[in-house]
């Protein structure tokens, strides 16, 4: 009977704690992605630096809080099982390239007068995270969410989310639909052309199209 | 087995449960991840037709309606193309109300009608949108969202000519909308009027919705012609994905 006890008593102990605990990273998650959305808009806004460090800047962040390995493996769908080892490492390779060169200078214009991170949810292992931005020139708030996830004790950006739209499943659609057509050779072949392409433009200014 | 030796055995268990530690191999956290976030499938065994048809739409876009929706930004001044899509806006508010209503979001019909009514008085025929600047918030209903919401499914994929991605539901949905919208088709005949609207306004009225919401995603479609690998996959997989988001919420 005392046995019985002292179980109820850990148990009520340690799921007070897991849940203090949730509540602390929850807060935790929140900060996180407060402090890259403001780092972000920080360097969009900075007008000491010209638009081709900008794209370089945000890069970086984009590189240092996203798990580049995780939304490779996830993109890459029934084909992870199915690609030889060296094909997967060179597509993980590609990848974190082709991610960060692609989405880090489309950031460039987030030059917002504020980014808020409403709520944190956990949603399975990860942290669906509720945010608004609004732009320099609007008073219309834009809303997005991201999904975080903990890597050994850090929190890294999986997904970004927007309208409901999910860039990594979008992506994993358009590259299985890809690979599908090309075979997985020829689709890391154009993949590598595409990176090569993508670092040549964000090493320049972007060319001025019709205004917004 | 001892009682004291099943008690600790218990105890493990349900601490490494509600301690939220258990060691989560990378295959099981992939399959949790597929399985508890990402919703819906890709349903298209119309493929190879619809990607014909979406070959035939890109062609037109690029040598007709993108012209026509850059021209109209560059000559437009932005607060005027905002102004004229909050009339756009507005004129289809009511029928989305009544989706709201079908539904039983009722708070959400009842924001999405006063916003009309405010914006078509105080917003000068709905050309400000007062409403919203007033803290009055409402989600847009259409009728496949509410076939949707009451449960059917939707079914296969279809890229429509000039029209863009659907499915079977939203198609039905889209066409049920332009049927008793006094600005759509107008079937319906309205105390015996069928002109209750005059036809040159409907037309002008749709022409004018084409260009505004060409002009509206010309950012989007730049970036997806100038990312994607695969274009139609891209397109189908964004659409899906957010039908299901605006079912949803």
């Amino acid at each position: 009977m005392k046995l019985f006890k002292i179980f109820i008593v850990l148990m009520v102990f340690f799921s007070t704690k897991g849940y203090s605990q949730n509540v602390s990273k929850d807060e935790m998650v929140k900060k996180f992605v407060q402090i890259i959305g403001d780092e972000i808009i920080d360097v969009a806004k900075n007008k000491k630096l010209n638009e081709v460090q900008k794209k370089q800047q945000i890069i970086k962040l984009i590189d240092k809080s996203t798990d580049a390995n995780w939304i490779g493996r996830f993109v890459l769908g029934k084909y992870f099982k199915t690609a030889t080892a060296e094909q997967k490492n060179t597509f993980m390779s590609y990848y974190r390239e082709f991610m960060i060169n692609t989405y880090g200078p489309k950031f460039n214009s987030y030059d917002g007068k504020k980014f808020t991170v409403n709520s944190v949810e956990k949603q399975s292992n990860f942290f669906l995270v509720k945010s608004e931005f609004v732009p320099q020139n609007s008073d219309v708030v834009v809303f997005f969410n991201f999904r975080v996830k903990e890597n050994e004790g850090n929190f890294l950006i999986i997904d970004f989310i927007a309208e409901g739209v999910s860039l990594i499943e979008t992506q994993r659609s358009e590259f299985n639909s890809t690979i599908n057509e090309q075979g997985m050779d020829k689709f890391l072949e154009n993949l590598k052309i595409r990176i090569d392409e993508l670092k040549l433009q964000n090493s320049k200014a972007t060319p001025k199209k019709a205004k917004k | 087995m001892s009682r004291n030796r099943f008690v600790i055995i218990l105890s493990f268990l349900f601490l490494s449960l509600f301690y939220n530690n258990i060691a989560v191999a990378d295959d099981d956290e992939f399959k949790e991840f597929e399985t508890a976030i990402i919703k819906g499938s890709i349903d298209d065994p119309f493929e190879k037709y619809n990607r014909k048809i979406y070959k035939f739409n890109d062609t037109i876009d690029k040598y007709f309606f993108e012209h026509l929706a850059r021209s109209y930004r560059k000559t437009i001044p932005k607060p005027a193309r905002l102004s004229f899509r909050n009339f756009l806006d507005n004129m289809s508010l009511p029928l989305s109300a009544i989706n709201s209503m079908a539904q039983g979001k009722i708070d959400n019909g009842l924001a999405t009608f006063s916003t009309f009514l405010i914006n078509s008085t105080l917003g000068v025929g709905g050309f400000f949108d007062v409403a919203r600047k007033k803290g009055i918030n409402y989600e847009r209903e259409d009728f496949g969202q509410t076939l949707g919401y009451w449960g059917f499914s939707s079914n296969n994929f279809l890229m429509l000519p000039f029209f863009g991605p659907s499915n079977l539901r939203d198609f039905v949905g889209f066409s049920v909308d332009r049927t008793i919208d006094p600005l759509g088709f107008n079937t319906l005949q309205i105390g015996g009027d069928t002109n209750f609207i005059d036809g040159s306004k409907r037309i002008f009225n749709t022409v004018f919705k084409v260009v505004d919401n060409r002009e509206e995603l010309l950012d989007i479609i730049d970036n997806i012609r100038q990312d994607s690998f695969d274009p139609y996959a891209t397109i189908r997989s964004a659409y899906l994905q957010r039908r299901l988001a605006q079912i949803e919420n």
